[in-house]
């Protein structure tokens, strides 16, 4: 880990779910620039942009050191290509033309594990060749890890891929039979993770000496030590230096009764 | 067959159509308007109904992987990536039986000329959009062929010249407009493996650089090997 000092942190789609999260994980420490589509009141500097547009992504990244990409977008074909796919051309573009070398990059678990690895395999971990399918959230965010990939052979930018899936506040959480995501006592989804601890695994991400990364792109599995056996987030603990706080067994524990 | 034929404003899809008019049922498509004497819809390849409609009754897609030299960067992006998927996904659910997209031996050229790369060799795509979108092309396409939506076969060809050029200024991995055609002709009408399938496509020139005709084959024995038929014509 490196010394951390006060760095100047772009953060892509701040006004989404984990954005707030991320922004109380970091802004005692480091200058934050954020960016969404919409309005945003905060008290840190914050450009309206849209991550699909090239010409802003490139003037938002301006005198940043970091870009955290937290934009997504689900349902909308247009949309979720232009913001998870070529939204990523426009960050490492804008990386490129700013000299920004550190990049964090997030998405959903199946970038990498589609239905062809989650219906049918056990300790699936973040290096495996992609398998998205078509589910058009997968795929758009899977050629957006891509563009990132392929931008960090010809430079030198490293870009750590943080795939999360179900987050939740494990103490508001709502238990009530039926929960799709956990239930206490009943099991919960087998990539679960706390907003908190998704929100300090993007800060570790800040610190990786990134010379000592296996490569300049690297993709890692993010949630707790879950006894299901399903993914692997081995890899997060060891080159991320994270440790989540929240281990969720009241979920996937039984109930005493 | 019935076949369509996109991006009818680039050269190379004018001359495949043409080509394959005299043994098909060929309709063209783009975006802009094209003069052409052949059958011509235009379409923007949107996610609905129109797009369903476009390939309805098709046995064939020939959907190729250019970008427009004149379009942005995020238009080009958008085209071969979004337009890519909302044709296949109309394939899929129209029934057409088989997808042919044309990829690029560029996705090849990161190995040393000396090398004898085939099909079973990662692409090393760069970011100059023109290689990437033919990258990203083929991996939506790998997708909806490993869920058995539709068969894909990716022909990736090599420089299209004509013979006119003069033969000291060719690429070594040329690739004469009948032998681009030969090999569409062959990926209409050959048993693949239903499933997808890669070749690679230039001529017969001096040094050629990429090596064609392998059959592909998997490493277990029940899958038969199988094997395009293409052949390019030889030239003196």
């Amino acid at each position: 880990m490196i010394g951390e000092e006060e760095m100047n942190v772009l953060i892509l789609g701040a006004n989404g779910e984990l954005g707030p999260h991320v922004v109380r994980a970091l802004e005692h420490r480091h200058q934050l620039r954020l960016t969404d589509i919409n309005d945003l009141e905060t008290q840190h500097e914050y450009f309206r942009a849209d991550a699909a547009d090239l010409d802003q992504v490139v003037a938002a990244a301006e005198g940043m050191d970091v870009i955290i990409n937290l934009s997504v977008l689900r349902k909308d074909r247009r949309l979720a290509f232009d913001v998870n796919a070529r939204g990523c051309y426009n960050m490492m573009t804008a990386a490129v033309e700013h000299g920004i070398r550190r990049v964090v990059n997030t998405g959903p678990f199946y970038v990498v594990a589609g239905p062809t690895y989650e219906r049918f395999d056990h300790m699936i971990g973040p290096d495996v060749p992609h398998q998205p399918g078509t589910y058009l959230y997968a795929l758009t965010k899977s050629l957006g890890q891509e563009i990132c990939r392929v931008f960090t052979e010809s430079h030198d930018i490293h870009v750590m891929d943080l795939l999360f899936y179900m987050l939740l506040d494990p103490e508001t959480h709502n238990v009530e039979s039926g929960s799709p995501i956990a239930n206490v006592g009943h099991d919960l989804v087998p990539y679960t993770i706390s907003w908190r601890d998704a929100a300090e695994a993007i800060r570790c991400a800040l610190y990786v000496e990134m010379d000592k990364l296996p490569s300049r792109s690297e993709v890692f599995f993010v949630f707790p030590d879950l006894p299901h056996q399903k993914f692997s987030s081995e890899k997060a603990r060891r080159l991320l230096g994270w440790e989540p706080k929240d281990q969720l067994d009241q979920f996937w524990k039984k109930a005493k009764l | 067959m019935k076949v369509l034929v996109t991006l009818a404003s680039s050269h190379l899809s004018l001359e495949i159509a043409s080509s394959l008019s005299g043994s098909h049922e060929v309709r063209l498509t783009d975006k802009n308007e094209v003069s052409t004497d052949l059958e011509i819809v235009r379409s923007d390849l949107g996610h609905g109904a129109p797009t369903n409609e476009l390939v309805r009754g098709m046995n064939a897609i020939v959907h190729s992987g250019e970008i427009d030299p004149a379009a942005s960067v995020s238009d080009q992006l958008d085209y071969q990536m979004r337009c890519t998927y909302n044709l296949l996904w109309s394939a899929a659910e129209e029934g057409v039986q088989r997808f042919i997209y044309l990829s690029s031996l560029r996705l090849m050229d990161g190995y040393d000329p000396d090398l004898a790369v085939t099909e079973r060799w990662k692409p090393l795509p760069t970011t100059d959009v023109s290689v990437l979108c033919y990258h990203l092309g083929e991996m939506i396409c790998r997708e909806f062929a490993r869920e058995n939506k539709i068969s894909v076969v990716i022909l990736r060809l090599g420089e299209i010249e004509s013979e006119k050029v003069a033969k000291t200024a060719i690429s070594t991995s040329t690739l004469y407009m009948d032998d681009a055609v030969l090999a569409i002709e062959k990926a209409l009408g050959a048993d693949h493996s239903g499933w997808l399938d890669i070749y690679h496509i230039q001529s017969v020139v001096p040094n050629a650089r990429y090596l064609t005709g392998q059959p592909w084959w998997s490493a277990d024995d029940v899958s038969p090997s199988f094997n395009l038929g293409y052949e390019p014509r030889a030239r003196s």
